[in-house]
C-alpha cells in the first residue's frame, strides 16, 4: 500500500520536474528558408513526409517560379481557389511589373486577410498544419503564410449535458473559433481578452484563456498561465487533460475546476471575475477558480423568477443530501437504529425483508452496483438497442428481483429515489463525485451505523473545507461563512438586489449594478407627466382630466380650416 | 510518515468494514417487534406477557373480502420469573428472533400488580433503554395477560395499534383518556402523588362486531357466497378492547375505581376531555336532546381565604345541538337557557360524583395539591404530610358554564305537515 503511494508521489514529482520543450519544435531548430524554391519544396516534403493531402501547385510569374503549398484537408478549397489561386493565375496572364516588388505585388493582389511573411520552416510547418497555404517564390528567402483554413464542423446545437428550461439553447462545439465567437457575441466589450497557447507536443492543441481585463484578479491569471505553461504532454484531446494537470488536489474526488458546455454560463462566470479555458476540439470549457456552490447552480436559476429559483435550489440542496445519504441512512436505520423508524414503517420494512437472504448492506451494495452499471451501460448503449435494454433493466431490477425475493421493494424504492435525486445536480462532475462517495458511505453505515455515516460525512466535509484552488476556498461562501455571500447560495436574490460580485474573485470591481433599481410601480412614486396611461392611479386620473380640457381646443383647431 | 498513517487508516477502515458480523448489527427482519406488554403479579412471581408482531403476516394479502374479522397478526409470549427482566429473558428460548421493545406502544398493568404497587413497573419501563417514556399505561381488572391473550382485534392487527388508536380517539367521548409513562411520573412526583389509569377490559361483542355494518344477530346470513363457509366457522361473539372507567392510585397503589361517568367528570375538571355527548331530557316524556360538546375547558383552583381551604372547579363546556327527539325550537332564548342549565347540571353531577369517589379513596387525582403548591408553596409545605385528610375534608365548589353555539344545520326540528 505504502509503496504504491510512494511510487505515485514520485511519479507526480517527476512530471513536475520534466524539462519543458513547449513552443519549440521537435528538435529541428530554426532552419531558415533558402532562396532556392526546389530546395525549400524538398525540405517541406521531407518534413511532412509523403502525405496524401499535401498539395503543391507550381506556377511561374514573370519568369520566376513560385509554388503554393497546402494541406488540402485543412483548407477551405473554395476560398483557396477564389482568393489565392485565381488571382495568381490572372497575374500570370498580365505583363510583368518591376521585379523588385514581386512579393509586394503578390501581397496586394491576393484577397486574403491574414498574410504573414515567415523565414523559418518551423513557423511554416505549423502554419501549414493550422490550415494556412504557403506561398514561396524562387529567389526569395522568405515565404508567405496565407490563411485559408476550413474544415468540417458540427453546427451549434443545444448542449447535451446541460439542458435548461429557460435560457439560450446554444452550446459550444468542437471548433474553437465558433466557441470564441459565441462568447464574444455575448460580451461585446473591449475588455474581453482571449489569450492563446498551444499545448501538446504532437497535437498542438490551441487552448484559449478568456477573461475580462480589469475585472479578473491578475494573480489568478498569472498563476493559471504558469500552470498552463508548465504542461508538457504529447497530446491534449479534451479539456479533462488540462483539468487534471492544473488542479490543486489531484486525489480529490470533487471536481475543482468547473466545466460547462454553455456559453451563457461562461459569460456569467467571466462577469463574476472568473477565467474560462477553451480547448480546441471539445465543447467543454473549463472555469477557474472552481467552486462547490457554483456547481450546484443551474443557469435557469438566474433566468427564472427569483422566488421560484429559491424553491428549486432548496430542492437541489435536498437532492444532493438524498443522493449522498439515503441508501446509507436506510441501511443504518434497518440494521442498527430500528427505534428511529415509525412503528408501521418498521413492521412494513421487516415484512418486506422477510425473505431476502442477505443483510441490508449487501442488498444496498448489490443494488447500487447494478445501478451504476446500468447508468454506464446506458451511456454506451447504441441508440437502437437502448429501449430494449432499459426495459429489461427496469423489469429485472424493479419487478422480478422483488418477486424473486432477491431484493426488498423498499430497497428498490430507496435506490431509485437516490438515482433520481442524484441527477438534480446540474454539474456532471459533481454528480459523479457524489455517486462514487455513496458506496463507501453505505459500507460505513453497514459497519458502524449512523456513527459511520457521520464519520464519513465529516471526513468529506473536512476535505471539502480544506480544498482551495487559485487561492479561492472551494466551499466559499459556506465554509468561511460570509453573510454577504449568501445572496447567491440557497437563496438567489432578485437581480435588483444582486448589487455585488463575489468578494473572493470579484474584488477588483465589486459593484455589479446601480443600487435602487427595485421596480417602483406605485403611481405615488412617479413624477407628474410620467404616469402610465391606464388611468387607474390617482395621478392618472388627473392626467385624463387635464387632457379632456385640452382636447376640444385641439379638435376645434383642426376642424375649423 | 503520511503514507504510513494513510496505510494504517485504510487498514483500519477495511477491517472495520469486514467486521460487520460482530457488534450490535441486527437486521430488521431478525427482530420480533413487541407492540404491547402486560405485567402481572402471580403469587410473588412476575409474569410478563408480550405481544409480538408477525411482520410476514402483516404484509400478507387477505384472501376473500367482505366483513371477515381482522385477525391479530401476532404471537404471544409469556413467562414468569422473580424479576421483570428475568421474565423477559425467559421467553428467549422460545423465540427464534430477538425481542425488540423499542416499538412498544402500551403497557398493561394487572390488578394484582397495581394493588402491590406500580413502582417496579414504572422503574423497569423507565430504565430499559429500548422502552420509552411515551409508552401508554393502562390498567386491567384481573390479570392483564388475559386481556392480552383473549382480545381479538377489532380494526387493527395488533393490540399496540389498537390502543394507540384508542389513545387518539377515545377522548372525543370524554369517557376515557390514556396517560403515558411520563404523565404518570409527573402525577406521582408532585405533592398529591395520585394518578388515574384507564381500565381496559374485554367487551364481548356479537359477531360481526357492531363497529361494522352488520346486524346484531350473531350468525345472521348475509348472501356472501365464498365467505359463508368461513363465516360460520367464526365465533358468535368476539372480544374487543373497551376502555371502561379508571383506577385511582395513591402513592402508586391502586385504591379505588371510577366508573365511566365519573371518569368523564374527572376528565372535564382536569381538562382531558376533548368532547362528549350530553344526553338531556326534553319537553315530552321519554324524549331526549343530545348535545355534542365541541370544546371543554377545565380548571382546578384552590382558595385559602381566611385560613380555610376552599377548592374550586371551573369548567366551560361548549357544544352543538345535534339531535332532538322533541319538537322544541332551541333557537329560542328561554329554551336554550334551560338546555344550557341542564347541560351544566349534568356536567356538575358527573364531576361531583367523581369527586365523592376520589375523596372516599383519598386520592387527590384532581390535582388540588398541585394547585395549592403553585399558589402558596409555604402553606403546602406545612400541609403536605397530611394532605390526604385535608383533601378529604376540603369543601369544593363546582362551577360549570355551558353554552350551545349551534344547532346543527337546521333550526326548528322538521315536522310533517298536518292537513
Amino acid at each position: 500500500m505504502g509503496s504504491v503511494w510512494r511510487t505515485l508521489k514520485r511519479l507526480w514529482q517527476q512530471i513536475g520536474k520534466m524539462p519543458s520543450s513547449n513552443g519549440k519544435d521537435q528538435g529541428q531548430g530554426a532552419i531558415a528558408v533558402s532562396p532556392s524554391l526546389a530546395g525549400n519544396l524538398g525540405y517541406l516534403k521531407k518534413a511532412l513526409g509523403a502525405s496524401e493531402d499535401l498539395i503543391s501547385r507550381e506556377l511561374s510569374l514573370g519568369g520566376r517560379r513560385l509554388a503554393v503549398i497546402y494541406l488540402e484537408t485543412m483548407v477551405n478549397r473554395d476560398a483557396l481557389q477564389r482568393d489565392i489561386l485565381h488571382p495568381l493565375v490572372r497575374l500570370q496572364e498580365k505583363p510583368n511589373g518591376g521585379e523588385a516588388n514581386l512579393i509586394l505585388r503578390l501581397c496586394k493582389s491576393l484577397a486574403v486577410g491574414d498574410i504573414k511573411a515567415e523565414k523559418e520552416f518551423t513557423r511554416l510547418i505549423s502554419g501549414l498544419l493550422d490550415g494556412a497555404a504557403v506561398l514561396m517564390v524562387d529567389g526569395y528567402d522568405l515565404a508567405l503564410l496565407l490563411s485559408a483554413e476550413g474544415w468540417e464542423k458540427r453546427p451549434v446545437e443545444e448542449p447535451g449535458t446541460e439542458a435548461a428550461l429557460r435560457g439560450p439553447r446554444e452550446g459550444f462545439t468542437e471548433n474553437l473559433s465558433t466557441n470564441i465567437s459565441l462568447i464574444r457575441r455575448r460580451l461585446r466589450t473591449r475588455e474581453l481578452r482571449f489569450e492563446a497557447i498551444h499545448l501538446g507536443r504532437r497535437t498542438h492543441t490551441r487552448v484559449v484563456i478568456a477573461y475580462l481585463e480589469g475585472l479578473t484578479l491578475p494573480g489568478i491569471l498569472a498563476e493559471l498561465r504558469r500552470r498552463l505553461q508548465r504542461i508538457d504532454i504529447d497530446g491534449v484531446l479534451e479539456s479533462g487533460y488540462i483539468e487534471e494537470l492544473i488542479e490543486e488536489a489531484p486525489f480529490s474526488p470533487f471536481p475543482q475546476v468547473d466545466r460547462t458546455e454553455r456559453p451563457d454560463r461562461v459569460t456569467a462566470d467571466l462577469l463574476q471575475g472568473r477565467v474560462a479555458i477553451l480547448t480546441d476540439g471539445t465543447p467543454f470549457a473549463l472555469i477557474i477558480p472552481g467552486n462547490l456552490i457554483a456547481q450546484m447552480q443551474a443557469p435557469d436559476d438566474y433566468y427564472e423568477r427569483w422566488p421560484l429559483s429559491i424553491g428549486i435550489r432548496l430542492f437541489r440542496f435536498l437532492g444532493i443530501f438524498i443522493a449522498l445519504l439515503l441508501p446509507a441512512i436506510y441501511v443504518a436505520f434497518t440494521t442498527y437504529h430500528q427505534e428511529m423508524l415509525p412503528t408501521p414503517l418498521a413492521i412494513a420494512i421487516a415484512s418486506q425483508r422477510e425473505a431476502v437472504p442477505y443483510p441490508a448492506v449487501v442488498e444496498a451494495l448489490i443494488m447500487q452496483i447494478v445501478f451504476e452499471i446500468l447508468i454506464e451501460a446506458g451511456i454506451r448503449l447504441p441508440r437502437v438497442i437502448g429501449p430494449a435494454i432499459s426495459i429489461v433493466g427496469a423489469l429485472v431490477i424493479g419487478e422480478a428481483a422483488v418477486r424473486a425475493s432477491l431484493m426488498s421493494a423498499a430497497m428498490v424504492i430507496v435506490i431509485s429515489a437516490t438515482a433520481i435525486s442524484s441527477f438534480i445536480i446540474p454539474s456532471v462532475g459533481l454528480n459523479e463525485a457524489i455517486r462514487m462517495l455513496r458506496l463507501p458511505l453505505i459500507l460505513l453505515a453497514g459497519a458502524l451505523g449512523l456513527l459511520g455515516i457521520f464519520a464519513g460525512l465529516f471526513t468529506t466535509l473536512i476535505h471539502l473545507a480544506s480544498l482551495r484552488n487559485f487561492g479561492v476556498l472551494y466551499m466559499s461562501p459556506l465554509a468561511p461563512f460570509t453573510w454577504r455571500g449568501q445572496k447567491d447560495v440557497v437563496v438567489r436574490v432578485p437581480w435588483w438586489a444582486m448589487l455585488w460580485r463575489p468578494r473572493t474573485i470579484g474584488r477588483r470591481d465589486l459593484q455589479r449594478e446601480k443600487p435602487g433599481q427595485h421596480p417602483q410601480v406605485r403611481a405615488v412614486n412617479r413624477q407628474p407627466g410620467e404616469e402610465l396611461e391606464t388611468g387607474m392611479s390617482r395621478g392618472g386620473a388627473k392626467m385624463i382630466r387635464g387632457r379632456k380640457k385640452g382636447r376640444p381646443a385641439v379638435g376645434r383647431g383642426q376642424k375649423r380650416p | 510518515m503520511i503514507s504510513k498513517l494513510l496505510t494504517l487508516a485504510l487498514t483500519f477502515l477495511l477491517t472495520a468494514a469486514s467486521l460487520t458480523g460482530c457488534w450490535d448489527r441486527r437486521e430488521i427482519n431478525e427482530l420480533a417487534f413487541q407492540s404491547c406488554i402486560a405485567f402481572d403479579l402471580e403469587g410473588g412471581q412476575r409474569v410478563l406477557t408480550s405481544e409480538l408482531v408477525q411482520p410476514a403476516a402483516a404484509s400478507r394479502e387477505k384472501g376473500g373480502g367482505g366483513t371477515t374479522l381482522p385477525q391479530r397478526q401476532v404471537i404471544i409470549a409469556s413467562a414468569r420469573s422473580a424479576t421483570l427482566l428475568g421474565a423477559g429473558r425467559e421467553t428467549a428460548p422460545g423465540l427464534p428472533r430477538r425481542a425488540y421493545l423499542a416499538h412498544t406502544t402500551a403497557v398493561l398493568v394487572g390488578e394484582e400488580m397495581a394493588r402491590h404497587g406500580l413502582e417496579e413497573v414504572l422503574e423497569f419501563v423507565d430504565r430499559h433503554p429500548e422502552l420509552r417514556r411515551t409508552t401508554l399505561v393502562l390498567l386491567t381488572r384481573g390479570p392483564a395477560r388475559e386481556i392480552l391473550i383473549k382480545a381479538q382485534g377489532a380494526l387493527e392487527t395488533n393490540l399496540g395499534k389498537e390502543i394507540a388508536g384508542l389513545h387518539r380517539w377515545a377522548p372525543v367521548s370524554g369517557f376515557s383518556f390514556i396517560p403515558n409513562l411520563n404523565d404518570v411520573f409527573f402525577d406521582l412526583s408532585n405533592g398529591a402523588a395520585a394518578t388515574v389509569l384507564p381500565v381496559v377490559e374485554l367487551s364481548p361483542e356479537p359477531f360481526p362486531p357492531i363497529l361494522g355494518a352488520g346486524t346484531t344477530a350473531g350468525g345472521g346470513a348475509s348472501p356472501g357466497t365464498a365467505a359463508t363457509g368461513q363465516r360460520t366457522a367464526q365465533p358468535e361473539t368476539i372480544n374487543t378492547l373497551y376502555l371502561r372507567g379508571a383506577g385511582l392510585f395513591y402513592h402508586t397503589k391502586l385504591v379505588g375505581w371510577l366508573d365511566e361517568r365519573q371518569t368523564r367528570g374527572l376528565a372535564w375538571a382536569r381538562n382531558k376531555a376533548r368532547g362528549g355527548i350530553l344526553e338531556l331530557p326534553c319537553a315530552g316524556a321519554d324524549t331526549r336532546v343530545a348535545v355534542d360538546v365541541t370544546e371543554a375547558r377545565g380548571q382546578v383552583k384552590i382558595d385559602t381565604k381566611g385560613g380555610k381551604l376552599q377548592g374550586k372547579i371551573n369548567v366551560q363546556v361548549e357544544g352543538e345541538l345535534l339531535e332532538e327527539q322533541c319538537q322544541v325550537d332551541f333557537t329560542k332564548e328561554e329554551a336554550l337557557k334551560s338546555l344550557q342549565d341542564q347541560m351544566a347540571a349534568l356536567v356538575t353531577a358527573e364531576i361531583s360524583s367523581a369527586l365523592e369517589q376520589t375523596k372516599g379513596a383519598g386520592a387527590d387525582v384532581f390535582g388540588f395539591g398541585g394547585a395549592l403548591y403553585r399558589r402558596q408553596p409555604k402553606l403546602w409545605r406545612q400541609l403536605h404530610q397530611r394532605w390526604q385528610e385535608e383533601f378529604k375534608k376540603m369543601p369544593i365548589t363546582i362551577e360549570v358554564q355551558a353554552k350551545v353555539r349551534r344547532t346543527g344545520t337546521t333550526r326548528r326540528p322538521w315536522q310533517p305537515r298536518v292537513h
